[in-house]
């Protein structure tokens, strides 16, 4: 059975206007899914219903096993674990560790103290536990707002633009930190090579599914980049012009080990012709 | 001072402050306001910080004194400018020597009511983003030339100012909602109780102890007074 499961959702705003329309995927455990599309194309609209806090919707929502309904909010949400793009909006306590153990506290979870140690340890920020939250740098606000969702070991990771704001050392800390769990996840991203060395699929929204498949495939499908407004990677793209100039490249790299093996391949190839002459 | 238990702190000044209230004669008045300057010296609070705070609360201290003055006579009104001012400068240690959020967690587990704690949490956090929305919202209008609304003939300024304010509670509305729903994600049920249990450290003992016999003594002096 999927862990997560969307069938036929659909919602507007109170206006009116239609959010999202029709949306169907099923994401089994373990598998990390990216979300991506344009700005407007429902993707923080989509978390927070599967959160239970836009309502009403048509279609179904079922979050390991428990249907979303009028009521079953809470239920479903203690399956979740939701990173916001602003960790501000998460943090409450007046410690790190007082912050991460918040969640578990809350729902009454056993063993408080070793879900905190292993949170604050699994996310590097040990060293933080009796610092001020709000007085720390944004990258490490998201690493205890990560810490604050693991310690309640939610069966799905919900992270809502996880590497926005950070500086280029932060974000690779942090892709490096989410890449070694291995969780569900669901993350809503404009990060495309954030993508490609995290995701094993990728989902494109645009109100509705327009894609569903690995970045390496979208990568090929211009006319759905362009319809979607998505770049690829700078990497990506250096590798799509190459191609275009006649390098015979099988499938363009989305991360630098494609990029990598897929450059060896070719110069193996010229090497051998040349040879053969 | 910053080290101590937060509610070591809660319980010693707010002991001192009840009693510095209830002093009526002019020597013990002054003695506690020399005691809550020496409080603030010893506090590691920057002075010049205590001093800002202490000139925003003048104009409401002197309200005060100087209504007293024209009732009761200059001897009154001195007295309730210093009795005030004593109970004015140790809230102020109090509140700048310690966090925000660690001040309300204190008073939860001093035993005040979830609701109330809850609730004073809450309405900081939401100053606080309220604060920082202000501090964008006049950055951008600064960064787009706006330098008007300082004068009220200033129309058009002031029709500005009056939509960013607006804008500012809208956006301040919307962060609201985002926190409320980062707490819902984590359980919240109305109770922002902390995790750790400790116990009150020989140190903060003997910060309650040093309140309790200061306040002590004034009010025995004030009850000899009248004896």
């Amino acid at each position: 059975m999927s862990i997560l499961e969307i069938d036929g959702l659909s919602f507007s705003y109170e206006d009116g206007t239609p959010a999202i329309e029709g949306i169907s995927f099923k994401v089994e455990s373990g598998e990390k899914v990216a979300i991506i599309g344009p700005n407007g194309a429902g993707k923080s609209t989509l978390f927070s219903l599967i959160a239970g806090f836009r309502t009403p919707f048509t279609g179904k929502v079922i979050v390991n096993g428990d249907a979303l309904d009028d009521g079953s909010e809470d239920k479903v949400r203690r399956h979740l674990g939701m990173l916001f793009q602003d960790p501000d909006d998460q943090i409450f306590m007046p410690t790190v560790e007082e912050d991460v153990a918040f969640g578990p506290q809350n729902l009454a979870l056993d063993d408080i103290q070793g879900r905190v140690m292993n949170a604050l340890r699994s996310t590097g920020t040990e060293a933080l536990a009796k610092r001020v939250p709000h007085r720390l740098s944004h990258g490490m606000k998201k690493r205890v707002a990560i810490a604050g969702v693991l310690a309640m070991e939610p069966a799905i990771l919900l992270l809502d633009e996880p590497t926005s704001g950070l500086d280029p050392r932060a974000r690779s800390d942090l892709i490096g930190l989410l890449n070694g769990m291995k969780r569900t996840m669901l993350m809503a991203t404009h990060d495309l090579e954030a993508v490609a060395d995290l995701a094993d699929r990728v989902i494109v929204i645009n109100r509705s599914i327009m894609f569903d498949g690995t970045l390496a495939d979208l990568a090929h499908r211009k006319d759905m980049l362009e319809q979607a407004g998505i770049e690829l990677p700078s990497l990506s793209k250096l590798f799509s012009r190459l191609k275009d100039m006649g390098y015979d490249f099988r499938h363009i790299p989305v991360s630098l080990d494609n990029a990598t093996s897929e450059t060896a391949r070719v110069i193996d190839e010229m090497g051998r012709k040349r040879q053969g002459r | 001072m910053g080290r101590l238990d937060a509610r070591a702190k809660i319980i010693g000044v707010v002991v001192f402050v009840t009693v510095a209230a209830m002093l009526t004669v002019t020597e013990l008045i002054f003695a506690a306001l020399a005691l809550s300057v020496i409080f603030a010296a010893f506090s590691q609070v920057p002075a010049r910080h205590l001093l800002k705070a202490y000139a925003g609360a003048l104009p409401f201290i002197l309200i005060a004194s100087v209504s007293v003055f024209l009732f009761a006579g200059i001897d009154r009104g001195i007295g309730m400018w210093a009795r005030t001012s004593a109970c004015v400068i140790a809230l102020l240690v109090l509140a700048s020597a310690t966090e925000s959020l660690q001040l309300f967690a204190g008073l939860r587990r001093l035993g005040v009511p979830k609701i109330i704690s809850t609730l004073l949490m809450l309405t900081y956090k939401y100053i606080v983003l309220m604060a920082d929305e202000l501090v964008r919202m006049k950055t951008a209008r600064k960064a787009r030339g706006f330098s008007g609304g300082r004068s009220l003939f200033d129309l058009r300024g002031l029709k500005i100012i009056g939509y960013t304010a607006g804008m500012v509670f809208v956006r301040a509305s919307d962060r609201a909602e985002k926190g409320y729903e980062g707490l819902k994600m984590r359980g919240f049920n109305f109770d922002l109780k902390t995790w750790r249990q400790t116990r009150l450290a020989a140190a903060d003992l003997a910060f309650i102890a040093w309140f309790a016999v200061v306040s002590g003594a004034l009010i025995t002096f004030q009850l000899g007074a009248f004896a």
